[in-house]
């Protein structure tokens, strides 16, 4: 069994998230996947922890992201590094591919939503593995979707159409880098829980990498907002 | 096999520092009738000789498939062996449950083992009585391993178990150089040499009493059907390992 039965006297379910992760965008490109999500932890509507770095690298060549309750993403964290633990146990080399995690991370949501007890989770897993690009969603009732680019959350409403202009399949990973920047500086514009500091990492043939946070550039000179400010406009 | 001291149960070690019980279970697996296995680098092939109770009855199967890229052979009591391919069965099917891919051979037979060895420390059991030939493949490879009822597991290039199979075992040190290399039906039709070794003199390989099983990288497992084992029995006389030697 995956989990020990949660014994106790009132059994607690998971009803609404309280630290929350905001949206994630993961596209696959020529080389391999990349990934960004933004590095803020939400406490409801208030911009908690602005510092977090959310992406997990559970194995050589495999990441895993998600957005929805974070405790729930550390969990799973822990959870998917016990599998791959399982290799020192039985001694024998034979470590998880990406679609392994994938898959074990469907059949543990699903188990956790028949509970009607479920992981808050839309979890994205990406890697690269004997030469073909693999990225998965799955979400909170345990779906799981095979896709070249998935986007969790509010990303789903605004970006998809910035993804479908600007980005392809066999795209460069700079190309793809771009995309998600550009999907991200709207995203901070128009969700209230989304912030402009994000963070990207890409799997390839040669493994993960990780990038440092970085800064989206926003603007808000605008004169809109400039000519607001001077009340010759409303007085006239 | 003699009767000794100090063979009453699994809990007793003997002055030499032998499990009695153990051996006399692994003495079952030599009475149980011959089963053994080859690989090269695309193929593994299973191949036993088949055991009829009576002339009323029919040939005791010999070979199971675990799952699409795995298979076991059996020599010994097989009603353990029963017991032990449902385990199997079970444990690969949960995996695919679980993971959508197939279990690794060399975990599920450490899984096996560690079951047999589980028997041999307690007062209340007994060894399983039963050797298998597990043949797979997965990512790490072309397997072939055979399990002990001492919960002992070792891997192969080509082995044989059960009653006469010292003779097929003498037949593979001659010509298992060639194995890695071969095709499927010149590793068949080693397999099915060596069992010839193996038999008594008044028996004869025929469709009825032989079984053989292969799997490959891109071959699910199967059992070679009746008109298939007749046609390689019957290349059987003309088949000389010596003229593979020339083809290299």
């Amino acid at each position: 069994m995956i989990f020990n039965s949660e014994i106790s006297a009132q059994q607690q379910h998971t009803t609404s998230p309280v630290v929350t992760g905001g949206s994630v965008i993961a596209l696959v490109y020529n080389g391999g996947v990349v990934i960004g999500t933004d590095t803020l932890c939400s406490y409801g509507s208030m911009a908690e922890f602005k510092n977090v770095e959310k992406i997990a690298q559970v194995s050589k060549n495999t990441i895993y992201v998600s957005s929805g309750e974070f405790s729930d993403f550390q969990q799973v964290v822990k959870e998917l590094a016990k599998i791959d633990r399982q290799a020192l146990q039985y001694d024998d080399g034979v470590h998880p591919s990406p679609r392994d995690y994938g898959n074990y991370l469907a059949r543990l949501s699903y188990k956790k939503r028949c509970k009607i007890n479920p992981l808050y989770l839309q979890n994205v897993i990406a890697g690269f593995h004997n030469g073909e690009r693999y990225l998965a969603l799955v979400d909170i009732y345990g779906t799981y979707l095979e896709s070249n680019f998935v986007t969790t959350g509010f990303a789903s409403y605004f970006c998809k159409a910035i993804i479908s202009n600007y980005w392809n399949e066999n795209c460069t990973l700079e190309q793809a880098k771009q995309v998600i920047k550009e999907c991200f500086k709207v995203l901070f514009c128009r969700d209230c829980r989304a912030h402009d500091v994000i963070q990207i990492a890409y799997v390839d043939e040669q493994g993960t990498h990780i990038e440092q946070p970085e800064r989206v550039e926003t603007k808000w000179d605008f004169n809109g907002f400039k000519t607001r400010a001077n009340e010759k406009l409303h007085t006239q | 096999m003699l009767k000794h001291l100090y063979d009453t149960d699994c809990v007793t070690w003997s002055p030499q520092g032998k499990l009695f019980q153990v051996e006399y279970a692994m003495e079952a697996v030599k009475q149980g009738s011959i089963c053994l296995g080859l690989k090269s680098n695309e193929n593994v092939v299973l191949c036993s000789l088949k055991r009829q109770p009576s002339e009323l009855a029919g040939y005791q199967e010999k070979q199971f498939k675990i799952d699409d890229h795995m298979a076991i052979a059996i020599a010994g009591l097989t009603a353990d062996a029963r017991v032990l391919c449902k385990y199997m069965r079970t444990e690969c099917l949960e995996y695919k449950y679980t993971y959508e891919s197939h279990h690794p051979v060399g975990r599920l037979v450490y899984k096996v083992a560690e079951k047999s060895q589980h028997k041999t420390q307690s007062g209340a059991k007994r060894p399983y009585g039963v050797g298998l030939l597990v043949a797979g493949i997965d990512p790490n490879g072309v397997h072939l391993f055979e399990t002990c009822p001492s919960g002992n597991y070792y891997e192969y290039k080509c082995q044989a178990i059960g009653s006469r199979s010292q003779a097929a075992r003498t037949y593979f040190e001659s010509w298992f150089h060639l194995f890695e290399k071969s095709t499927l039906e010149q590793l068949i039709l080693h397999g099915l040499s060596a069992i010839k070794k193996a038999i008594m003199e008044d028996e004869e390989l025929n469709e009825k009493n032989v079984e053989v099983g292969i799997l490959g990288k891109n071959q699910k497992f199967t059992h070679l059907n009746a008109q298939e084992l007749r046609d390689y029995i019957a290349k059987l006389d003309a088949f000389n390992p010596n003229s593979q030697i020339q083809q290299e």
